[in-house]
Parts: C-alpha cells; sequence; structure tokens
C-alpha cells in the first residue's frame, strides 16, 4: 500500500510539473490602461498601486494580447493545495484566457477576453466557491 | 519496503501539500492511507466547499477485517484573513456492511503560509469494542514556494489510538504539488504512516 501510495504521487506530481502552473486555455467600472513601458506594473497609469508581485505579473501578461486582466484581492488563500479549485473554477468560463495565482499577495490573476463584461459579484461567488473570500478587484485593459 | 527506499523516493519526487477533508464545490478527491493500524482507499466528492460526502474501504490490521464506511464532513467554521486560515470541521461514518460499525469526530486547523497547527478527536465503535483515536499535529514550512512550485512542511504529529494505549509522537514530512499531496511519519513503534491525496 505505502509503495501504491508513493508511486501514484510521483506520477501525479509528474504531470503537474509537466503542464504550466499558469493555463493558456480556453461592466466593471474601474477599469485601468496598464502601461507597458519600462514594465512599471508595480503603478497603473492613474498612479493606484497594483499590489501584485511585478516579476510575476510580467510573466502573465507577456503573451496576452486583447485581453482584460483581473487582479483579486482574495483572503484565505494560504497554500497552493486550496488555491487549486480556484484555478479549476474559472478554466470553465470561456470568456478566460489565463488565471494565475500569487500567494504571497493573496492575488488572483485572470486575464478575460477583451469584450467579456467583468462582475465582481461573479468573481466574489466562484472565488467563495472554493471557501475563499474576493474582498477587492482591479482591472486592467492589455 | 526499506526506510532507505522509500527516503530516496521521497527524495527524488518532486512534490507539493496540504490536507483538506472538504473540497472546492464540484471537486472530486482520492485518498490513500496506510499505516500500522488500517490500509484505506477514501473517495469523497463535494456539492459545495462546506460539505463532502464519500465512501471509505478499509482493510483492518488491528481487527483483521474488510469493511467500508460511507462518510459525511461538514465545515463547521472557516475564518478566512489575509494571511491564514481557520477551520473546525465534524465528521461521521458509518459501515455498510454492520450499522454497528461507525464514528463521530472533530477537526481543526489553522494555518499560513509558514505554520500549521492541526488536532482531531474520533469516536469509533463496531460489533466488539468502542475505541477513540486522538491527534495533534505542528508544522512548519521551511520555505515559501510560489503557486505551481513543490510544497514542503515538516511537521511533529503527536497521536492516541485507545486500543494501543500510549501516545506515540514522531516527525511528518508533507510535500504537494498540482493537485498531488503525499505525507510520511515515521514512529520506531509503529513504523511508517503513508497519506496521499489527489483531486480532481
Amino acid at each position: 500500500m505505502k509503495l501504491a501510495i508513493t508511486i501514484l504521487f510521483l506520477l501525479s506530481s509528474s504531470k503537474a510539473i509537466a503542464s504550466d502552473h499558469s493555463h493558456d486555455h480556453m461592466n466593471h467600472s474601474d477599469i485601468m490602461h496598464h502601461s507597458h513601458d519600462g514594465h512599471l506594473h508595480e503603478e497603473l497609469v492613474d498612479g493606484q498601486k497594483l499590489e501584485v508581485d511585478p516579476e510575476r505579473f510580467d510573466r502573465f501578461v507577456a503573451n496576452l494580447t486583447d485581453a482584460q486582466v483581473a487582479v483579486v484581492s482574495v483572503k484565505g488563500m494560504v497554500c497552493d493545495f486550496c488555491a487549486r479549485g480556484i484555478e479549476k473554477t474559472f478554466q470553465k468560463d470561456k470568456s478566460v484566457k489565463k488565471i494565475d495565482v500569487d500567494l504571497s499577495k493573496g492575488k488572483v490573476l485572470v486575464a478575460f477576453d477583451k469584450n467579456a463584461a467583468i462582475n465582481f459579484e461573479d468573481i466574489k461567488k466562484k472565488i467563495l466557491a472554493n471557501g475563499q473570500n474576493a474582498t477587492g478587484i482591479q482591472v486592467l485593459s492589455i | 519496503m526499506g526506510i532507505k527506499t522509500m527516503l530516496i523516493l521521497i527524495s527524488l519526487a518532486v512534490l507539493d501539500a496540504s490536507a483538506r477533508p472538504i473540497s472546492y464545490s464540484g471537486g472530486h478527491t482520492l485518498m490513500m492511507f496506510s499505516d500500522n493500524m488500517k490500509d484505506s482507499i477514501y473517495y469523497h466528492f463535494s456539492p459545495t466547499y462546506k460539505f463532502s460526502v464519500g465512501i471509505e474501504t478499509i482493510k483492518d490490521h488491528y481487527f483483521d477485517d474488510n469493511y467500508s464506511f460511507l462518510r459525511g464532513t461538514y465545515l463547521v467554521n472557516r475564518k478566512n484573513t489575509q494571511h491564514s486560515q481557520r477551520n473546525l470541521y465534524i465528521q461521521s461514518g458509518i459501515s455498510i456492511e454492520d450499522i454497528s460499525s461507525n464514528f463521530y469526530g472533530i477537526h481543526g486547523d489553522w494555518e499560513t503560509r509558514r505554520w500549521f497547527v492541526g488536532f482531531g478527536l474520533k469516536k469509533l465503535s463496531n460489533k466488539t469494542i468502542d475505541y477513540d483515536q486522538q491527534h495533534a499535529q505542528l508544522g512548519v514550512a521551511p520555505y515559501l514556494g510560489e503557486y505551481g512550485d513543490l510544497h514542503t512542511w515538516i511537521m511533529i504529529k503527536t497521536k492516541k489510538n485507545s486500543l494501543n494505549g500510549d501516545w506515540s509522537t514522531y516527525p511528518v514530512f508533507k510535500f504537494f504539488k498540482g493537485n498531488a499531496l503525499i505525507e510520511f511519519g515515521y514512529n520506531n513503534k509503529t513504523e511508517w504512516d503513508a497519506h496521499y491525496m489527489y483531486r480532481f
């Protein structure tokens, strides 16, 4: 039994390693335009601070065009394993192009189609379905 | 399996970890557990993040018996903060073969990205005896991995089964990556505990 457990884990974690953890697939009022100049992703063009790891954000938006990125603040997202459901829930939304999680800042990054209507109440429900609480959102146009 | 072989397998593994008895809404979970008392396979489905229902098939080493439980777990209380989460669960199960075999229990945890504290109490009955199990666990993450990394916990676990009597305290290593989690504990009296979890 213990050997089976070990082998299963090795197989399942190998599968996770093989896949990119930022998954390409598949009328919010506070939409802001995002400056690519000098990769100043810590600050938006209106001067508001973007509270997300700048390197992680740069990687997230690197190949994105014609998209809106929602940066959602989440409480209770203390581990990778418990954030997995958030990714799975958003993946079911056809207007979602890409998802990532910044555990250190407690943020979920969701890239939507340019024309998608981003509804914070709907996002809150999706986060709550995973057992966490969404407390705020910033939306950037890429 | 020898200790050296097990350690080699662990060190070869590129892994990640954090165990929860309820998944996200619509989530499925497969668990396998093995220690000196039992081997078990447990599948559960979570209609919401508040509760899960499932079935556990057990090979009981102590009573030399095989049986299955229909199980349910309910999240009584959860407190989310920016840097922590606290949970309190109740659980129960009833044997498919014999309703006089059943259990109920409570367990809770509090964790941040760095620290973990958990406990559990479980009362079990079968046709011959009533007994209980208790455990407590304290863990620290030696490094803070990002989403998608291999996550590691070093823990100390203490547990008591009234069938055996004494408390036993031993180290536990927990790893998780992606949707898979594995946990190993070693005690010179009870030897290896192994726990695997996969969510889908």
